[in-house]
């Protein structure tokens, strides 16, 4: 199962921090998808950023015969113009995870930043903020995204930036909530009580806390902005100098009939990414989440 | 039921807050638009000095921001959504055109996948064998991991072109001889793979919450009672259960009702529907900015309704809710 989005992840502080990342990856791995998650990243980032190293072409040479079915030469085929569509592919991930990563992280710092503030500073500065969020959250995120491409143009960081917009009132309801619970706790009001700072509170006493959720909702948002990029390029509105997953199925619908490899393969890309960023996120959830399932380590500081 | 009254004027009244809030940052965004005004407006098309007389009027142009901003608002709750300069007609009548054919579509879709999902989220989570579960979340996992319109052309794929068995796209043949039940029946073929494909990405939304949901239920304290009475599992599970596990699911309804609208978009394209989405897609290639604002009203207010009915069907379900909150 995905993880659940804003479930309170009980984590003993102190447990999570001195913990080995040697000690964190066996623990991920024992959890039942987030091995797999994390090795499928691995593997297509790694793919994408030594690209030329797989491909057996450019990602613009058009030498090839063009719309051959798969053979030993071009596993995935070719397509319309000529190109293998194997090292398109390559070279399109590239980008595809760039909008992936980058996305997510701008939806973090936005997300992050007011739904701490909300969650922090409560009264009716949260309740405006809260509000705010609700006003985003009401549209679906592909409609956001197209309403700013519209309006603003579709380059690439524009549209990483319209991504972000419309995936971070999730963030910030996640955030808001580990806040809340959070700032109630033992630890925080003793550090309140011994007068060390706001910053200091926010940043070494609730954040560090909050970061197994965080991780979890930063991966499923990543997974969500490589989806609205897909749906963004296969409509034909991302930027048309640089080659994605959804760009590749936006000229594989159009030879649907004749070329089905130019539609399989993109999409199966994008499937495998996604499934590796909910995976990973499924497995932190239940590693730090003892109920979710019987046999993973219990979390006894 | 005077508590239930105030739940529904409380929500009411919100709903509308919200709503005028999504009016209020579209009106801000589009003043962002660098140049002029009425030419975004009326998108890449030459301006005749009448209509852009009249425009200026209309939209109050040449008056302070609030001013434009009162007008703007006051237009929008007359149904003046604008005019589209591309298909030459009101931006309503537009909408009201097309918007009962993407309900139609969505809404079917939705219904089947949220009856599919709740059964497949029931069987994992209760289940007793470990594998039958593993089985499941894993196809639910992938299936949420594919994105929409793709799951779209792969039926288009295997049953159009490969099989052959169904039309491609469109929402009927150009030409029709068909009558009466035969005529349904043509429409309804051009509808099963659209359908297919709502029904498959819902349902995995669905199953996935309902499997967390029905885990957590087993773990209540009823649930053990139940079983010391001595209940059979089925009376467990239809009676106890599955009562107490759908609430939550209900809650997310609302907002998977949006995202369905925003599938929208993808499929109708995939499929060539003439609906709702196309419309925003066909907009938006256009640069018909009165249309996609129109299609963005639309849509909130449909996923703002919805998010009322979500919440009129918890406080019926769940009497508690509608008493804490109009205590409150």
């Amino acid at each position: 199962m995905p993880a659940e989005p804003g479930a309170v992840l009980p984590v003993p502080s102190n447990r999570f921090r001195t913990a080995a990342p040697f000690d964190l990856l066996r623990r991920l791995f024992r959890t039942r998808f987030g091995g797999i998650g994390l090795v499928i990243l691995v593997a297509i980032s790694l793919l994408s950023i030594f690209a030329p190293w797989f491909a057996s072409s450019g990602p613009a040479d058009i030498g090839s015969p063009s719309l051959q079915p798969p053979s030993w030469q071009h596993p995935f085929g070719t397509d319309s113009l000529g190109r293998d569509v194997r090292s398109v592919l390559l070279f399109a991930g590239r980008s595809s995870l760039t909008i992936g990563f980058c996305a997510a992280a701008m939806a973090f710092l936005i997300g992050g930043t007011i739904g701490a503030l909300a969650g922090y500073f409560r009264g009716a500065f949260a309740a405006v903020l809260l509000r705010i969020t609700d006003l985003f959250h009401t549209l679906p995120a592909i409609i956001i995204v197209l309403f700013t491409v519209s309006l603003m143009g579709a380059s690439f960081w524009l549209q990483v930036a319209a991504v972000a917009l419309a995936i971070w009132p999730i963030e910030a309801r996640i955030v808001y909530g580990q806040f809340i619970t959070l700032s109630e706790r033992e630890f925080v009001l003793a550090a309140r009580a011994t007068g060390l700072s706001t910053p200091h509170i926010i940043f070494k006493e609730i954040l560090p806390n909050a970061l197994p959720t965080v991780i979890v909702q930063v991966a499923l948002d990543a997974s969500t902005a490589i989806l609205i990029e897909a749906g963004l390029g296969f409509l034909g509105l991302s930027d048309p100098a640089v080659p994605s997953w959804g760009e590749m199925l936006n000229r594989g619908q159009e030879f649907l009939e004749l070329a089905w490899w130019m539609s399989v393969f993109p999409g199966m890309a994008i499937c495998v990414a996604v499934l590796g960023f909910n995976m990973f996120a499924d497995g932190v959830t239940e590693m730090f989440n003892p109920r979710a399932s019987a046999t993973a380590p219990k979390l006894e500081g | 039921m005077g508590s239930m009254l105030r739940h529904i004027a409380g929500h009411l009244a919100q709903a509308l807050l919200l709503l005028i809030g999504v009016v209020v940052a579209i009106f801000c965004l589009l003043q962002l638009i660098p140049g002029d005004p009425v030419q975004a407006m009326v998108g890449d098309m030459p301006v005749p000095p009448a209509l852009r007389a009249a425009l200026e009027q209309r939209f109050h142009l040449n008056e302070p921001f609030l001013s434009r901003l009162y007008g703007y608002l006051v237009n929008i709750l007359h149904g003046d959504l604008g005019y589209s300069m591309n298909y030459r007609r009101p931006v309503f009548d537009i909408l009201a055109e097309r918007f009962p054919r993407t309900l139609l579509l969505a809404g079917v879709g939705y219904a089947f996948g949220i009856l599919i999902g709740i059964a497949i989220g029931i069987h994992s989570a209760v289940t007793p064998h470990r594998s039958v579960d593993r089985a499941w979340s894993s196809l639910v996992l992938i299936g949420y991991a594919m994105p929409t319109f793709w799951v779209g052309q792969l039926l288009v794929i295997v049953f159009s072109i490969q099989l052959g068995w169904l039309p491609t796209q469109g929402m009927g043949p150009m030409i029709s001889r068909a009558s009466g039940i035969d005529w349904l029946l043509e429409r309804a073929t051009y509808l099963v793979l659209p359908v297919a494909t709502y029904t498959i990405l819902e349902t995995t939304r669905v199953a996935r919450f309902m499997r967390a949901s029905v885990s957590e239920t087993l773990e209540q304290g009823y649930i053990v009672t139940a079983r010391q009475k001595g209940l059979s599992r089925h009376e467990i599970i239809m009676g106890h259960v599955v009562r107490n596990s759908i609430l939550p699911v209900i809650t997310v309804m609302g907002y998977s009702f949006g995202t369905a609208m925003g599938g929208a978009v993808l499929l109708e394209t995939v499929f060539s529907y003439p609906g709702v989405g196309s419309l925003m897609v066909e907009a938006v290639r256009a640069r018909d900015t009165q249309v996609i604002v129109g299609v963005v009203i639309l849509v909130a207010c449909s996923v703002v309704f919805m998010n009322i009915v979500v919440d009129l069907l918890y406080a019926w379900f769940d009497p508690r809710i509608r008493v804490s909150s109009a205590q409150s």
